[in-house]
């Protein structure tokens, strides 16, 4: 029964095989064969295009991966260091000399730090288009007004970052205009001097605005502070500088 | 039958198309993008469009966008006070573009902690500009110009422009 079955199967397979072959030959001698040349080409062009699509989509996505990666490695936040902490990207002055310079005021007098020798000292580097710096500015002129009688000399650089060439006049005209007018708008009674970025290398690299060293009156660097904090603690650095507190 | 005609020319037009694909793919996303040092002082970043085409001879609306670094702003293009340095896009003129104007986004209100009474008008996290270009016939490889001033909550950056790159087609 089974063998016979087999042979049915068999029979059947071999039955039905010829006719659709045949009638499959039918089929292809009749078809033209310019349209089974167009099907196949746009076969191979829609296969072309799947392809292409494919690898522009994986290279649109690893391009916003890697623009994402990026971005995460140049992430740009400014962290404010606890007083006497080495600035982001500089080396701390705490413990060590005060780095001597000598600038210039708004008048033109060159002024060195040499000459404030024996004198707790703050130095403040402040820029006119910095917030921060007009927010504290007012705490530094009460502080001098506090402090100054008792010794203590604030002198604020201002540190624009414009990176202008000595040779720039109308470009130092410029920034020593906007200083002036800082200065008179807030009151500053204390030392202004001008060109503070000619002190980048020295100071740590003075990469943001404000940035305060205290200094003590043997020239030493006592603290060094990134960043507005609160007028407390710019006291508190103050009376460190002068010795008190300690 | 035509599989066997075809079947060889279809099978390498695959994997032709297959090898291109994937060295598509395997390519450098940011090979053809200008490398930006992770710096500190890299407040913000051009993203797109690096390529628009506009019609030749009229203002054409192209809207930039850029990227802020997390936790910093920048002033807004009306900064609430004048010693504020507002950020603003040029063109430069030997570019064969103009720029006819830009439209500024509004700037959010941010206050600092040190003296929390004090509104600043700034942008934060992703901006876009809608500038209006005028180009001359031709492709033209255009360097425009995008200056601001970046802060976080405590201090500031100085003030910097950087390079915004834009293949402007004017047909």
């Amino acid at each position: 029964m089974a063998l016979r079955l087999r042979l049915s199967v068999t029979a059947h397979i071999s039955v039905t095989n010829a006719p659709v072959r045949r009638s499959y030959n039918r089929e292809e001698r009749s078809e033209p064969p310019v349209k089974r040349n167009t099907i196949v080409i746009g076969i191979t062009f829609l296969i072309l295009a799947t392809f292409a699509w494919a690898g522009w989509a994986n290279w649109m996505y690893r391009k916003q991966a890697a623009e994402r990666a990026l971005a995460s490695a140049s992430h740009a936040e400014l962290i404010p260091t606890a007083p006497g902490d080495v600035p982001a990207g500089g080396t701390s002055l705490t413990g060590k000399p005060a780095p001597n310079f000598t600038l210039e005021d708004l008048s033109g007098n060159k002024v060195s730090l040499s000459s404030y020798k024996g004198k707790p000292l703050l130095i403040n580097f402040w820029a006119t288009w910095c917030g921060p710096c007009k927010i504290e500015t007012p705490w530094l002129v009460d502080l001098q007004k506090e402090y100054g009688p008792k010794g203590l000399q604030i002198i604020g650089i201002s540190t624009e970052g414009d990176d202008l060439k000595p040779d720039d006049k109308e470009g130092w005209a410029h920034d020593k205009a906007a200083i002036a007018k800082f200065v008179k708008e807030e009151h500053m009674q204390y030392p202004v001097l001008v060109n503070g970025d000619s002190l980048a290398t020295e100071y740590g690299g003075l990469d943001a605005m404000p940035t305060s060293v205290y200094v003590d009156k043997d020239g030493k660097v006592v603290a060094m502070q990134l960043g507005i904090s609160s007028k407390d603690d710019m006291e508190a650095h103050i009376r460190k500088a002068m010795g008190e507190g300690q | 039958m035509a599989l066997e005609r075809w079947g060889h020319p279809l099978l390498i037009c695959v994997l032709i198309a297959g090898s291109t694909s994937a060295a598509i793919s395997q390519q450098d996303p940011l090979a053809g993008l200008p490398r930006q040092a992770a710096t500190k002082t890299q407040a913000v970043e051009y993203l797109y469009p690096e390529q628009v085409s506009v019609p030749a001879g009229k203002p054409a609306p192209v809207t930039l966008h850029f990227r802020i670094q997390q936790n910093l702003h920048i002033n807004s293009h009306t900064p609430r006070a004048e010693y504020l340095i507002p950020t603003v896009f040029s063109v430069p003129e030997t570019s064969g573009v103009k720029l006819a104007n830009a439209v500024y986004p509004a700037g959010t209100d941010f206050t600092l902690p040190a003296d929390p009474d004090q509104k600043l008008s700034v942008y934060t996290g992703e901006f876009a500009i809608q500038a209006r270009l005028i180009s001359s016939p031709g492709n033209h490889l255009v360097e425009a110009k995008l200056r601001y001033q970046a802060c976080d909550q405590t201090q500031c950056l100085p003030p910097k422009t950087i390079t915004v790159p834009i293949d402007v087609i004017g047909k």
